[in-house]
């Protein structure tokens, strides 16, 4: 009976086809039963001898099946298709890549510009000013005559013409106060000079100085603002402690010291074993300043503050040398990608 | 300023441990850098037991022992030859370490022995009189140790880091006092013998000239003293300070210097010419040969202390070498002054001299402790060096010192301050440091004569601070106006810069501002060259570093140097900082400037890739990005002149048909001057120009509707014809609907003949309204290359 050949065949069929596992295999499979002289259109040739009814179910039967037989062929193409890619053999990924390198900027650089971000987020100007300085907007307007000793504290390069190298961002509140009314707040960040080198002086470093004057600014304010200051800088966990101490032009002055990061305020070398690490002076401006600039000191107040940035460079990344800086080595300029 | 613990105590109860005392005082303002003991940094003095004495034949006089400090045999030769035996355990220092009389020892020889060390007295181990034997420690002391540990024998010396205006801690009295200023501990009454403030009848004369510069002098006259050693307390106590015995009469001056914070000076009273004693100007060209040995030409700013003839010393700075007191002196006359500080700080400075008595004048010291300074001399003068007479104390004080009257109302303290300290703790406060009259809502406020820092009510205000302790006041934020003004652009511009050269892979560096004015020498700069035109550093630190930059050139140069020779053989580097020009006015021109360097290969050695040499148009495609993204039209224009550069890889960059900048390769004879072993390009671009048309703005393009249409050119040219041209000439020809031309292809060599070269342009079309059909395209195109072809007498390929 035709009818169980074709019966036996389709069980042939799907068994065969569940074996095909290349392209070749597939196009003969293909080729064998629904090419053109394939088996199927064999048997449907054969068909013609039955009767009308038969031939009406049998054709039907073998013409759903070369129909199934073209889509399971087509998903079974894809999927040997996907298989193939795989098949190519893995290269050797042990190899770098092709790089294109960043550049970086310099550390320095991007410590003032953190710096210089956390101020402005609360609302400071930042400012600029000339590197070669009179004496009189370095020391003079500043409350430092020329007759004091705090000019000891900071070694002044002079210019054959008279005129420094600034030895302190500290100017650009005298040039800031002429310029401006207040209230104001600025910062003014650039590079500064005196006669210095050794592992931990560079005759040219950088400072930021800070300078806020209003109706009410008092010292607990300095005090919010330098903490703020610091913990942004060097962590939540920061802690600060505030010391008396001296600069001409504020009164009364104040060195910030945090806990040293390096030993977790336990001691060590660097913090000279007592577990603080001196980060910035400041200060209540003094009147002596504000008379220079004809700020009435009955209506404003305000403080100052100035801060090395290799310092807290140094601090920050752990950095022992100060030449290191201006070396500007390939290695070290590296680490700050 | 050294204070040891010891001396302290004699002016004060201290109640606390060293440290905790160090604590204090750094929490007050007077910062303590270190606690130490000066024993232990005299080095290793160690205990050793002598093994075997020899006595060599060739040393005569001199005993060479064997000695072990329990881990290694050294030899240690000792004169002292009838004191040494075996068994015998005796104090040695070491090599490389320092003995009590400041002296430091090395390893010595002696014909063909060696001496390992010194065996120490007494007196060489600081502590005790004796010298002439050898300091014998017990039997049992275990070798190697300390002897000082041994002995049970330590110091404890707080250093002090004060700063200018508190001279008054510059003592050990006046560390004594703000310790209890600090603390409220107990300080200890200072008294002295009525016999001590009488005295015979002075014999010479003094009189203060120059009012201005003396304030107030006293001096008396002392008998038959005996000038010599200082007893062994006396001289611990100096070197406790770090300071060496001289004879006692010195050392007394530098105690009571020490000890009160008060400069004396000693005259050998016979070598003052008819015993008079002027407080005067000093003369024009007059001259002294001063205690360091130098001669000194003093002005008329100098004060000083002469007789009747002549400057005996630069007053309160340094003495001259024959006035001194000296082993011969017999009679001295003993001065206690005060002088202007501004005075001595001036003519310290003029002559480049800072002793312990001018940094003390400078300060300021206290008016009262003249007095007490030369009483207590006086006690030391009968005690130790024996005098035998002495004359009733001469205080010349035309105007008395009067401190001021400071007012401080409660408002401002609490203004300042932001919060408020109960009345009862500011008055007890002030009342450490001065009078104090309390009113109606203020004090008035008398300091202490050695207070003179304090003068206005500010300084009050830190007085309360400090002394009710900064760590007390609260921390607040700011009331402020919410207002900020955004960045200046030269700010956001340098942002702009390095972030653009960053991505590009470029390294920022930062030197320094200062140069050697050899490097210009080497770069060749012409003599009219502006930026020969240099500001100098008077006093600088080097000749390498003696002038203000007005080029980064040097800078990149040195930098790649330093690379070069460690290692990196490739770099990409830019700097961006001010350069200095003088002007008219005292201030210079401080024009920001960027500069950029390009060393070595485009890539190291890596598998992927062959490396090539950085050349000219690396530099030029770098330069174009970056002007690109600054949205500044520069152009390049072949060939700079900077003398530096190679003529034919160099551009000038013009910006608005000025010159802003140049471009190129370094020539070679420039980079042996540098030092450079290799290839590098540079540019230098003045950024005040670019700043001046700098505007954050971007030109949207949005994506094209139809699509274009491309067809390329290829054409043989005589070599000399530049592609620019070809590209300026077509775009003024300003061709309908032609989009960007760009050269894709240059072929130099065979087929082509020697000066021809072969050259492909690709030509892109597009209209705005429709997509353009081939046969437009055609039409323009044909017409547009025979334009060319006859411009540049091209032929086709």
């Amino acid at each position: 009976m035709i009818a169980d050949e074709i019966e036996k065949l389709k069980s042939e069929i799907w068994q065969e086809f569940e074996n095909i596992d290349s392209l070749s295999e597939l196009n003969n499979f293909r080729i064998k039963y629904i090419g053109k002289k394939g088996v199927i259109t064999s048997y449907l040739k054969k068909l013609k001898d039955l009767t009308l009814e038969e031939k009406k179910r049998l054709g039907k039967e073998l013409n759903q099946l070369k129909a199934d037989i073209e889509t399971r062929l087509k998903q079974k193409e894809k999927e040997i298709l996907f298989k193939e890619e795989d098949k190519e053999v893995g290269l050797d990924l042990t190899l770098p890549g092709r790089r294109v390198f960043l550049g970086a900027i310099h550390p320095l650089s991007q410590i003032i510009d953190e710096l210089c971000a956390i101020f402005s987020r609360l609302g400071f100007e930042i400012v600029t000013g000339p590197e070669i300085e009179t004496e009189y907007y370095n020391f003079t307007a500043l409350n430092i005559p020329d007759w004091h000793p705090a000019r000891d504290m900071q070694a002044t390069f002079y210019l054959k013409n008279g005129a420094i190298l600034r030895t302190h961002t500290s100017p650009m509140q005298i040039r800031t106060m002429l310029e401006r009314v207040p209230p104001l707040r600025i910062i003014a960040p650039g590079k500064v000079y005196r006669c210095d080198a050794d592992v931990r002086h560079s005759p040219m470093f950088h400072q930021i100085e800070g300078l806020m004057v209003d109706r009410e600014v008092s010292f607990s304010d300095l005090k919010g603002i330098l903490t703020y200051f610091a913990k942004e800088t060097f962590g939540e966990k920061t802690k600060v402690r505030f010391r008396p101490s001296y600069f001409p032009f504020t009164e009364p002055s104040v060195e910030m010291d945090i806990g040293c990061v390096i030993c977790n305020s336990k001691g060590c070398r660097v913090c000279s074993y007592t577990g603080w690490l001196e980060i910035l002076g400041a200060g209540m401006v003094h009147p002596e300043v504000f008379k220079a600039v004809n700020y009435d000191t009955e209506i404003w107040q305000g403080f100052a503050f100035g801060l090395g940035i290799e310092r807290i460079a140094m601090i920050k990344y752990g950095i022992d040398d100060i030449r290191l800086f201006f070396e500007n080595h390939l290695y070290f300029l590296e680490s700050f990608k | 300023m050294r204070v040891p613990i010891s001396w302290l105590s004699e002016f004060i109860d201290l109640k606390g441990s060293p440290e905790e005392i160090a604590e204090i005082l750094t929490m007050g303002g007077i910062e303590v850098g270190s606690i130490e003991d000066p024993y232990e940094n005299l080095g290793e003095l160690v205990a050793v037991k002598i093994l075997e004495v020899l006595e060599p034949e060739e040393l005569k006089e001199i005993a060479l022992c064997k000695v072990t400090d329990g881990k290694e045999v050294y030899t240690v030769i000792t004169t002292a030859k009838d004191q040494v035996k075996p068994g015998l355990v005796l104090g040695l220092v070491k090599p490389g370490s320092t003995t009590f009389t400041f002296q430091k020892i090395e390893i010595k020889h002696i014909k063909k022995y060696q001496s390992y060390g010194m065996f120490l007295s007494p007196y060489e181990a600081g502590i005790g009189e004796e010298k002439d034997k050898l300091l014998i420690l017990p039997e049992d002391a275990p070798l190697g140790e300390s002897i000082y540990k041994i002995l049970g024998i330590s110091e404890t010396v707080l250093e002090l880091e004060i700063t200018p205006n508190r001279g008054d801690v510059l003592s050990i009295l006046g560390a004594a006092r703000e310790l209890h200023t600090l603390t409220s501990w107990e300080l200890k009454p200072i008294k002295f013998e009525d016999y001590l403030k009488a005295g015979n009848k002075f014999k010479g004369k003094i009189e203060i000239e120059d009012k201005d510069g003396c304030f107030r002098y006293a001096g008396r006259f002392f008998a038959n003293v005996k000038v010599q050693e200082s007893p062994f307390h006396i001289q611990k106590k100096l070197w406790l300070c770090g300071l060496r015995p001289i004879n006692n009469i010195v050392d007394i001056t530098n105690y009571v210097l020490l000890e009160f914070g008060q400069p004396l000076h000693a005259f050998d009273w016979n070598k003052i010419k008819d015993h008079t004693i002027v407080i005067r100007k000093a003369k024009i060209g007059e001259k002294l040969l001063m205690l360091d040995g130098i001669e000194r030409e003093f002005t008329e700013e100098d004060l000083v202390i002469a007789d009747a003839e002549k400057p005996m010393v630069l007053a309160g700075i340094m003495g001259g070498e024959d006035s001194g007191v000296s082993e011969e002196t017999a009679h001295i006359f003993l001065e206690s002054a005060w002088f202007n500080p501004k005075r001595i700080r001036k003519s310290s400075q003029r002559h480049r001299i800072t002793t312990e008595s001018s940094y003390r004048f400078e300060r300021g010291i206290d008016p009262e402790g003249v007095i007490l300074g030369l009483l207590r001399a006086s006690e030391l003068i009968l005690e130790i060096a024996k005098a035998e007479k002495f004359s009733e104390i001469m205080d010349l004080y035309p105007k008395p010192y009067i401190a001021p009257q400071i007012l401080l109302s409660q408002k401002k303290l609490s203004k300042y301050l932001g919060f408020s300290i109960p009345l009862e703790e500011v008055e007890n406060t002030l009342n450490k440091i001065g009078w104090v009259r309390r009113s109606e809502g203020s004090f008035e406020v008398i300091p202490y004569s050695y207070r003179q820092d304090l003068k206005i009510p500010e300084d009050l205000i830190e007085e309360v601070a400090r002394i009710y302790g900064y760590e007390k006041i609260p921390t607040t934020y700011p009331k402020a106006v919410l207002y900020a003004k955004a960045p200046l652009d030269i700010i956001n511009l340098e942002n702009k810069v390095k972030n653009v050269l960053k991505s590009l892979g470029f390294f920022q560096i930062i030197t320094y501002s200062f140069i050697d004015p050899k490097s210009l020498e080497k770069l060749n700069l012409s003599h009219d060259d502006p930026r020969k035109n240099l500001i100098e550093i008077a006093n600088p630190i080097a000749s390498t570093q003696s002038v203000m930059r007005t080029t980064l050139v040097p800078g990149l140069l040195e930098t790649a140097c330093f690379n070069l020779f460690r290692e990196v053989n490739s770099l990409k580097i830019f700097e961006i900082g001010k350069v200095f020009f003088p002007t008219e006015d005292v201030l210079a021109y401080e024009p920001m400037h960027l500069g950029i360097l390009l060393m070595g290969n485009n890539t190291e050695e890596i598998w992927y890739e062959e490396p090539r040499k950085f050349d000219i148009y690396d530099l030029k495609g770098y330069l174009e990005e970056f002007f690109e993204i600054l949205k500044i039209p520069i152009q390049f224009k072949p060939y700079s002149s900077e003398p530096f550069l190679k003529k034919g890889v160099s551009f000038d960059l013009i910006l608005n048909n000025s010159k802003i900048g140049f471009a190129g390769e370094v020539k070679n004879l420039i980079l042996k001057e540098f030092d450079l072993k290799t290839n590098v390009l540079l540019a230098e671009i003045d950024l005040e120009p670019v700043l001046k048309q700098w505007e954050e703005v971007f030109k949207v393009k949005k994506p094209p509707k139809y699509p274009s249409t491309f067809r390329d050119v290829t054409c043989i040219l005589k070599r000399e014809i530049k592609i620019g041209d070809i590209l300026e000439f077509i775009k003024s020809l300003s061709v309908l609907y032609l989009e960007k031309v760009k050269c894709i292809k240059i072929y130099e060599g065979p087929p082509i003949p020697e000066d021809e070269k072969s050259v492909s342009l690709r030509f892109w079309y597009r209209a705005p309204d429709r997509t353009l059909t081939d046969e437009e395209v055609n039409e323009i195109q044909e017409d547009l290359a025979k334009k060319i072809f006859i411009k540049f007498s091209a032929k086709p390929r």
